[in-house]
């Protein structure tokens, strides 16, 4: 067994009935009926994520029929583009994109969220805005005879009435702190 | 009841903080067309529907009930012309005026935000929508100063069209709202492998990981070359970010060298209607920086009433 083999045996992840919970997203099956997938796999052949990445549609609604916590952690949820492809395809009606959208809910819950995310959900609090705006856009905004920023609640918080901003930013989209680092592929200790 | 032909103009993010040319083109078409735009004051972002609405469900649909209601407050319908924000508040104020026990639940934490109550008194409607089937391509005809002479690949994005159940606007696998609607203006709709699949930027893909959005965008720009055209049309801003961005990235990373105009429905129309081409603001944007629409004048400014 080379090097390379060897440590890949030794992270190697197992499941254990811990990693399963029927009752965990019953919530999901009552708004999707999900049971009722066939496994046909149209989700994952229309997927254009899917495509090039390595997300399968059609293997994450099994895990959830199949009550599987680990898809929790797994980062293909977060490769959907929500292009709906597969929420039009599907001949159960499933819904597969508002599938993945509720898994990264619980995902997002469980402190599952990428860096990047993390500073989007920071320009919203900030600015009121996912793409705060920049200088060089309000000088051709000025160019083009509009006003140098739009009347969104980004301007009404530089003109001193910013408290809708401050409510925005203390009640809206509160995420969980960040984890700590912990060792690639090594499974996290349950509470 | 809503005024008639008025409209709260949603900005969003990218339109207003990136492409400005996009929103004064909005607004010159839609005055020209004879409806009142309005400002929306103190407007948030929609919230983006894959990013926003994947952390927490509830609180994306308390923010875009939000917007909705300033607008409610205005009795006016909101338009948008990005299919972000169409996604976000079109399914919003769908589902809220379907679900009570939600419409409940969106209210109560609403207060927290400020003076807002979700009532569901008004519609949510894309521009794309206003000018495929209020306005139409029988309708544009009178309005129009000149026509293009350009072969174009047009790009609908997925939130426009996708959930049918929910927008109930056009096929999502062949629609033709925007053909049938460019064909008056000149502009010759070419077809291409793969037309109606995503550019790759939405669901928060181009956030999480930037290499796979371009491979998803790649195959998409493979296909686009193929056919040559004119350059690309869309009517979602983060399409149109996603395009210029992308292409710039393959150029640098792939070793490609596309330099196609990404025009936005609202510039292309609004060049048609009289719009000066330094007045839509194609010069600040990164890709097809020479292009000059080649245009055919058909009457003079003056005459169009």
């Amino acid at each position: 067994m080379s090097d390379s083999e060897q440590s890949e045996e030794q992270n190697r992840e197992f499941k254990t009935d811990e990693d399963f919970d029927p009752e965990f997203f019953r919530n999901i099956e009552r708004k999707s009926k999900i049971f009722s997938c066939i496994q046909c796999g149209t989700c994952t052949a229309s997927c254009e994520s899917g495509k090039w990445t390595a997300l399968k549609t059609r293997n994450i609604i099994r895990k959830v029929c199949l009550g599987d916590l680990t898809v929790l952690k797994d980062p293909d949820i977060w490769l959907c583009t929500t292009c709906f492809a597969c929420w039009e395809r599907c001949p159960r009606n499933i819904q597969p994109t508002g599938v993945i959208m509720e898994l990264r809910n619980y995902a997002t819950k469980l402190g599952n969220i990428s860096p990047n995310h993390r500073a989007v959900v920071g320009y919203l609090g900030n600015t009121g805005h996912a793409v705060p705006i920049n200088d060089i856009t309000k000088e051709r905004r000025k160019e083009l005879g509009l006003d140098e920023l739009p009347p969104t609640l980004f301007k009404y918080k530089t003109e001193g009435e910013g408290k809708e901003l401050e409510n925005f930013k203390e009640f809206m989209f509160d995420l969980p702190p960040v984890k700590e680092e912990k060792k690639p592929k090594k499974k996290e200790e349950k509470k | 009841m809503v005024k008639e032909k008025t409209f709260a103009f949603f900005l969003g993010c990218i339109m207003p903080n990136r492409y400005p040319g996009i929103e004064s083109s909005t607004k010159f078409m839609m005055e020209k067309l004879g409806y009142t735009i309005l400002p929306m004051e103190r407007a948030s972002c929609c919230p983006a529907p894959g990013v926003f609405r994947s952390f927490n469900k509830v609180d994306w649909m308390v923010a875009a009930a939000r917007n909705i209601c300033i607008a409610e407050q205005m009795d006016t319908d909101i338009i948008t012309v990005c299919n972000g924000c169409f996604g976000t508040l079109q399914e919003v104020d769908h589902h809220l005026k379907e679900n009570e026990d939600h419409k409940v639940l969106v209210n109560e934490k609403l207060k927290k935000l400020g003076d807002y109550e979700y009532k569901g008194s008004i519609n949510v409607r894309h521009a794309a929508e206003v000018l495929g089937y209020e306005v139409g391509p029988w309708g544009i005809e009178e309005f129009l100063v000149r026509k293009v002479k350009a072969r174009v690949a047009i790009h609908y994005g997925c939130h426009l069209l996708k959930p049918v159940s929910v927008r109930g606007l056009d096929s999502a696998e062949k629609p033709s709202m925007l053909e049938d609607f460019l064909e008056p203006l000149g502009a010759e709709s070419v077809d291409f492998v793969e037309k109606y699949t995503c550019c790759g930027a939405g669901g928060g893909v181009k956030a999480f990981d930037g290499n796979a959005s371009m491979t998803i965008f790649e195959e998409k720009m493979k296909n686009i070359d193929a056919v040559k055209p004119d350059f690309i049309l869309s009517p979602c801003p983060f399409c149109h970010l996603q395009f210029e961005t992308g292409q710039d990235w393959l150029n640098k990373n792939k070793g490609t060298n596309y330099d196609y105009p990404v025009i936005h429905l609202s510039q292309l129309v609004a060049y048609c209607m009289g719009m000066d081409q330094k007045q839509t603001g194609l010069q600040f944007q990164m890709m097809g920086k020479d292009y000059i629409f080649q245009s055919e004048e058909i009457k003079q400014e003056e005459e169009v009433s």
